[in-house]
């Protein structure tokens, strides 16, 4: 049965092991995402932060446990490509752009999806890119943008097919501090204007200082779930 | 953006891979276009000259393989003529003998033909120069038009072959490339210079049209019953023209060393393909997760990867077709081919041809696509 509340994702004694290095990269992980929620997952390197992202956004598939989105389970979903299409966005360390594409043919790629005519996928490309302050940039590849241009770019591909919940992978981890204080801020106009729901996976404070919820990880699991502004939830 | 100008970027990210194998693929195309071209060239201009003659018979020895094996009694002639239906029969000697080229030592074989000197056959020919065969010029050679630039003859010259000395009454062309290329002498003459008295290896036959008439298959069968006086079979096995054409062992070798030449090139090109496509997914491993992960469902990056792979095929397949056609020109102007097939692609040849390009670009781009959609989004992305 099908239960909507403002619960978005959630997951439910999730598990991943990775057979290659018999890693147990988490370990019967349960957390809640609720809509409109600006969430940072904290961790170091190897804790699983990442593995749980690729869960929730439907990357990989978990080796026990289950993954609820809007109370549905991601295993019995009919097709995880159209979910993640219609539903999810990713921003990524490296950004990811195509190199021979410029970055208005970029930002196109995530709308082939979608039934848009190709002069609506091109002005809708154009309207995210004057989103995040790119639109004198549309016609450049992105060996000719600086990274931080980069990275506005990879945040207008991520909202091409207008996400209800966008995913970031270390999103200004590859950034100066300057350049990163500029993607957080987009971060926050998105989050503050479209009510669209943040997961950013990061191992800097100063990322997580501006989220509403703190989820620290440590060998596969949750051990800390922090809410900014109330109280902090150990967990044993 | 279209999805066709995202698979060209694609391809033109890796300009010299993409160029090399759309030539691999137009080497094995323009090769498959080439011989089969070749081989059906050879066919119609075996056909075209029984056809325009209006030739609806062709009669040969049963049970020989080739015209050129083939030894019947001149005679039988008479039996055929005979029959109901048969409006005009000619007997025939083919021949294939070599000529060497007494400067340059070179070898090259003329396809002889010996009729008798008022053959309803000699209609279709136009004599260019020195004048017909006649009656009584046994030893006279009627050269076709490419033969005699091949050998630089002209009427009045002396034409040895097989040590006997021809003299070169004229020059004809034909609408046929066979017969241009070839030499007609009279019977008698070409069956005393190859030891055939009496003996020749086969009969066109034009048969009565008009109410009434007997059909061809009709003629063939009483053809094909015939008995001498005295109650043998003249061993005779008649043919319509164009079945008789289709049957032709030399024409049936042609067309399967054609055929196995060509599936080996499509072999080798299609593996060409394979390896090209399966080193642009192991490549691009990572941009094919990015690519799932943003939402491509699996049919979208099968779609892109079979493109792509079309896409080099159909380069191919052009350049291919153009490479063929190029080249037959050249080829079938050289002295040893020119005499026996025109240069003339048929457009049906060159349109199968281009098919079997995007035969080789769907076949070779399958597994690789297969491949790359079985990628899961992750798979790319845990190596960071």
């Amino acid at each position: 049965m099908k239960v909507i509340d403002d619960v978005l994702v959630r997951t439910e004694h999730l598990s991943k092991v990775y057979p290659d290095g018999n890693v147990n990269a988490l370990c019967d992980v349960n957390v809640e995402i609720r809509r409109g929620e600006y969430v940072a997952i904290m961790g170091p390197s190897g804790s699983g932060k990442s593995t749980l992202l690729s869960m929730l956004g439907a990357l990989d598939r978990p080796t026990s446990g289950e993954v609820y989105f809007e109370g549905e389970r991601l295993s019995s979903m009919p097709s995880l490509d159209r979910f993640r299409s219609e539903k999810i966005g990713f921003v990524f360390q490296s950004f990811y752009l195509l190199p021979t594409l410029t970055a208005l043919e970029n930002v196109q790629i995530p709308m082939f999806e979608s039934n848009r005519p190709v002069k609506e996928r091109a002005a809708k490309a154009k309207e995210l890119l004057a989103s995040v302050g790119m639109s004198h940039r549309l016609h450049h590849l992105p060996s000719k943008l600086s990274v931080g241009e980069r990275q506005r770019v990879a945040i207008a591909r991520s909202l091409a097919n207008d996400p209800v919940l966008l995913f970031g992978d270390e999103p200004t981890g590859n950034l100066d501090t300057k350049t990163a204080e500029l993607i957080l801020g987009l971060f926050a106009k998105l989050h503050d204007e479209s009510g669209v729901t943040l997961v950013v996976v990061t191992h800097s404070d100063e990322v997580a200082a501006r989220a509403e919820r703190v989820i620290h990880i440590r060998d596969g699991q949750v051990v800390e779930d922090s809410h900014i502004s109330t109280a902090t939830t150990k967990i044993a | 953006m279209w999805f066709s100008t995202f698979l060209l970027k694609n391809l033109l990210r890796r300009k010299t891979r993409t160029l090399l194998t759309s030539c691999g693929v137009a080497v094995a195309v323009g090769t498959t276009i080439a011989l089969l071209g070749l081989s059906e060239s050879f066919e119609n201009g075996t056909l075209s000259a029984l056809e325009k003659r209006g030739i609806d018979i062709v009669i040969v020895e049963r049970g020989v393989l080739d015209q050129l094996s083939s030894d019947l009694q001149e005679n039988a002639v008479d039996y055929v003529a005979a029959l109901p239906g048969v409006s005009k029969v000619e007997p025939a000697l083919v021949e294939l003998m070599g000529y060497t080229d007494p400067n340059t030592g070179n070898t090259i074989n003329v396809l002889l033909q010996g009729w008798r000197t008022d053959s309803f056959q000699f209609a279709e020919f136009e004599i260019i120069e020195g004048r017909p065969l006649q009656e009584g010029d046994d030893k006279a050679i009627l050269l076709g038009v490419t033969l005699a630039e091949n050998v630089k003859k002209h009427a009045g010259d002396t034409f040895v072959l097989n040590e006997e000395e021809l003299e070169v009454v004229g020059v004809f062309e034909s609408f046929s490339t066979f017969e241009s290329g070839g030499a007609i002498m009279p019977l008698k003459g070409l069956q005393a210079m190859s030891f055939r008295e009496g003996s020749v290896t086969g009969f066109p036959v034009i048969l009565e049209h008009g109410p009434g008439a007997p059909t061809v298959a009709e003629v063939a069968e009483q053809i094909n019953q015939l008995k001498d006086n005295e109650g043998r079979s003249l061993n005779l096995l008649a043919r319509p023209s164009r079945e008789y054409t289709q049957e032709a062992m030399h024409i049936k070798m042609a067309h399967a060393m054609a055929l196995m030449t060509s599936l080996i090139a499509v072999f080798v090109g299609g593996i060409g393909m394979l390896n090209t496509m399966i080193m642009s997914v192991v490549e691009r491993v990572r941009e094919i997760s990015i690519l799932r992960a943003i939402g491509w469902r699996k049919s979208r990056v099968v779609a892109m990867i079979l493109g792509e792979s079309l896409i080099l095929s159909a380069v191919g397949g052009v350049l291919g077709a153009i490479g063929a056609v190029v080249l037959v020109s050249l080829l079938t102007k050289l002295p040893t081919v020119a005499g026996f097939m025109t240069g003339r692609i048929a457009p049906q040849v060159i349109f199968e041809g281009f098919l079997l390009a995007l035969a080789v670009g769907m076949i070779g781009g399958l597994f690789p696509a297969y491949r790359a959609a079985q990628l899961m989004p992750s798979e790319g992305l845990r190596s960071e």
